[in-house]
């Protein structure tokens, strides 16, 4: 484990960067059509919730990442093994995400640019990021929040101004009545991008300040969550229902609607800077997850020569997820909610964390 | 020297690298697209006509910027939007750049046609560079082709012409209104709202259109018109609304922002004519019987820009009388206008869309058979019109002439 320590402020920003993320790129909820607020707003209710079964873990061993704290849990073995498929499933996330950017670039603006090449740009980046250390990722991550923030502040001013937002759009509220929402919110919502905060159990025993953990974390997720929302009922409102069912990226399609003065107009590739910094944190936190934890199993010393060859793995795994776009969001829709976040999200955390409860009990009542 | 050598390594990997220009565009080597014209052939191909700028030609301020035309128009012919593009190439020197385009004209004749019409649709949403928020007109007694090749004097670009005389007509007039594709997809797919678009004509002798001689008079041969409004219905044109019955629908979709309306006064024809200057519409719905009832509400104020006629406009009470005229010929024009809707069984007025938002329960029952309903539904028109001030005089002097 690498001896880092990140204060409480970059930590949050960290958060707020990983959650919006890729989160703000796609339309989610859209399956709910105009109700995707509510269910997003859901999703942030009950990830904070299941943030807590983190966090119980994380008091009851603050100094170990979830790779070490599984070992202590489950026995050597077993929680060596449950913590290599932790591993994979960050480095497999981590290549989805940078899949995203990479349709999102080949898609738009770099029409005839190979996705490869794209996506070695820009995990060679992150490789050189992560090689420097996690309180580089930190710092980095402390600069880009002022510009993001500056640009999304920006971006919601000029929509405003340009007078493209409908409220009527968000009528009739719960059309098909809770149902459909609710099935969104445990499909989508909740393990997309809330759920996601189960990286940070490799993460949080770097946090300088033990206390401020909850605050810090939840904290964080609330503002995301809000800005998610917010984002989600401005292209709503905007491109109205249908169109931002059919938009793969509704966000950039918004933004592409902006037009002030005949002359503030198609921002869409200022935009497009925005959301991939996001990308580029989500990216460059999972993938330190896998780093670090693999380091951790495999008891390696340096754990920064692993960065490379974990990052190539990303880089190839990006590739060869899928071979198209659509199977690529059939995959990240079905398969990766129903037999990848919701294992590792909510039920082995829920069982290590009850484990864990029965552990602890005997160890403090042993000795008295 | 081994960290020389690799340092000079990866600065000269780095290279191909920050060059980042995969598929550079130079400027000499585009030819921007301005306006698309699409008509149909008796092949029953697309037959689009390509308007493209002549960037030499329409430097403005220099003197003499250039000898030629503004514009070139090319043409290609395709099954698709896509393959007639493409066929474009072979004749155009240039790579053809649509990041530009601000105009598609469609002919009536494809209009009218459902399958031709839906067709092209997904090729302008789909493709990354072009803009959706692109307008689209369509050409009335005139091919698309015409529209496109015709020259305009004011305006060096006759997209200009096109685009920003919608923009000033909308807000002058409100026979018009500026339409662009999103919103035409958006009235194809979405429930209980029915596209409209503008019709665009070409008046005078069509065969100098073209021609630069037609630059070099003050009034032109041929020039380009805005004229009615087309309704779609089920993804292609079934009618036109006239220019005089199309204002009621500008009002309504609470796109009017001023106009001028002409009033009697005292037994005189043409004695007044009131300007409003802001203009707010609210349509709501109510239900009566679980039936929806449309309430149209219209909100304005103005000032006299005309009196023709001997009336005393500093008496309070005059001013009423003209403010209950104003609104009643408002809401004639209105009336007349959904009439002319409901006549088609068609409703661009997005009524629907308002019951679906009101109720949605009562609407899953309409929805399948919409826009029949339309055609019978009860909708109350509400005027408030206030006329403001009357200009820079008091009385006209036509108070004086008749002493």
């Amino acid at each position: 484990m690498e001896k880092a320590k990140v204060s409480a402020y970059q930590l949050f920003v960290l958060i707020v960067m990983f959650e919006m993320g890729s989160a703000i790129l796609l339309g989610l909820g859209a399956r709910v059509k105009q109700d995707a607020w509510m269910a997003i707003l859901f999703g942030l209710v009950g990830g904070i919730l299941v943030f807590f079964i983190y966090y119980r873990l994380y008091m009851y061993y603050p100094e170990l990442p979830l790779t070490s704290y599984l070992q202590k849990i489950l026995g050597k073995w077993l929680g060596r093994l449950i913590g290599f498929l932790y591993i994979v499933y960050f480095i497999y996330v981590a290549s989805r995400v940078l899949r995203d950017f990479g349709e999102l670039l080949t898609s738009t603006i770099y029409n005839s640019t190979p996705l490869f090449v794209i996506n070695t740009l820009m995990i060679l980046t992150i490789i050189y990021l992560l090689h420097k250390g996690f309180e580089v990722l930190a710092r980095v991550g402390e600069i880009y929040f002022g510009i993001v923030y500056f640009t999304a502040i920006l971006g919601m001013l000029l929509i405003v101004f340009s007078g493209l937002i409908h409220l009527g759009n968000l009528k009739p509220i719960l059309e098909n009545g809770l149902k459909p929402v609710i099935k969104v919110f445990l499909r989508e919502t909740l393990t997309f991008p809330f759920g996601e905060m189960v990286v940070f159990t490799m993460l949080l025993p770097f946090l300088n300040d033990k206390k401020k953990a909850k605050i810090v974390c939840v904290g964080g997720m609330i503002l995301a969550g809000i800005n998610i929302t917010i984002t989600t009922i401005v292209n709503i409102t905007v491109l109205g229902v249908e169109l931002y069912y059919r938009s793969p990226f509704p966000l950039l399609t918004t933004i592409g609607r902006i037009q002030i003065a005949d002359f503030i107009e198609r921002l869409d590739v200022l935009f497009m800077l925005y959301l991939v910094i996001g990308g580029f944190f989500k990216i460059a936190i999972y993938y330190y997850a896998a780093v670090a934890g693999s380091a951790d199993i495999f008891q390696f010393k340096n754990q920064r020569k692993l960065a490379f060859p974990i990052g190539i793995i990303v880089l190839f795994s990006s590739i060869t997820v899928a071979s198209n776009f659509a199977e690529f969001i059939k995959e990240g829709l079905v398969i990766v909610t129903m037999y990848l976040s919701w294992p590792f999200q909510i039920i082995i955390p829920s069982f290590l964390l009850i484990i864990a409860f029965f552990r602890n009990k005997k160890k403090k009542t042993s000795p008295a | 020297m081994k960290k020389t050598l690799i340092i000079l390594l990866v600065f000269i990997m780095s290279v191909p690298v920050l060059s980042a220009c995969w598929n550079q565009k130079e400027l000499t080597d585009l030819a921007f697209v301005m306006a698309l014209g699409i008509d149909r052939g008796e092949d029953d191909l697309y037959h689009i006509s390509f308007q493209l700028v002549n960037p030499g030609n329409v430097s403005a301020g220099q003197t003499g910027g250039g000898q030629g035309l503004p514009i070139a128009v090319y043409k290609s012919n395709g099954r698709t939007m896509t393959e007639a593009a493409r066929n474009a190439t072979k004749e155009v020197s240039r790579r053809l750049y649509y990041a530009h385009t601000n105009l598609v004209v469609i002919s009536e004749d494809v209009a009218r046609d459902r399958n031709l019409m839906l067709n092209l649709l997904d090729a302008f949403a789909r493709d990354p560079e072009f803009r959706t928020t692109t307008e689209l007109v369509i050409a009335r007694d005139s091919t698309a082709e015409e529209i496109v090749t015709t020259l305009t004097i004011l305006d060096k670009l006759p997209v200009t012409k096109v685009t920003k005389e919608i923009k000033f007509t909308e807000a002058m007039k409100g026979e018009n209104k500026s339409v662009n594709i999103d919103e035409i997809i958006d009235g194809i797919t979405g429930n209980g709202k029915e596209p409209i678009a503008n019709g665009y004509r070409l008046i005078g002798m069509k065969e100098e259109a073209s021609k630069a001689t037609n630059l070099q008079k003050t009034t032109t041969d041929a020039f380009l018109a805005a004229d009615g409004l087309a309704v779609f219905k089920d993804g292609a044109l079934i009618d036109w609304i006239e220019s005089n019955k199309s204002r009621g629908i500008i009002w309504v979709l609470d796109k009017a922002k001023s106009t001028d309306i002409t009033l009697k006064w005292k037994g005189k024809k043409n004695a007044l004519s009131i300007v409003p200057i802001r203009s707010k519409t609210k349509v709501s719905t109510i239900f009566k019987k679980g039936k929806p009832v449309i309430n149209v509400k219209i909100e304005n104020e103005g000032w006299i820009s005309e009196a023709n006629t001997a009336i005393n406009l500093m008496d309070p009470k005059t001013i009423i009388k003209i403010e209950k005229l104003t609104e009643n010929e408002i809401k004639k024009e209105v009336k007349s206008s959904v009439k002319e809707a409901q006549r088609l069984k068609c409703d661009i007025f997005g009524f629907g869309d308002i019951v679906h938002k009101a109720n949605p329960k009562v609407w899953r029952k309409l929805k399948g058979n919409w826009n029949n309903y339309f055609a019978d539904i009860e909708v109350n028109v509400k005027v408030n019109s206030y006329v403001r001030r009357e200009g820079v005089r008091t009385n006209p002097f036509w108070s004086d002439i008749n002493k």
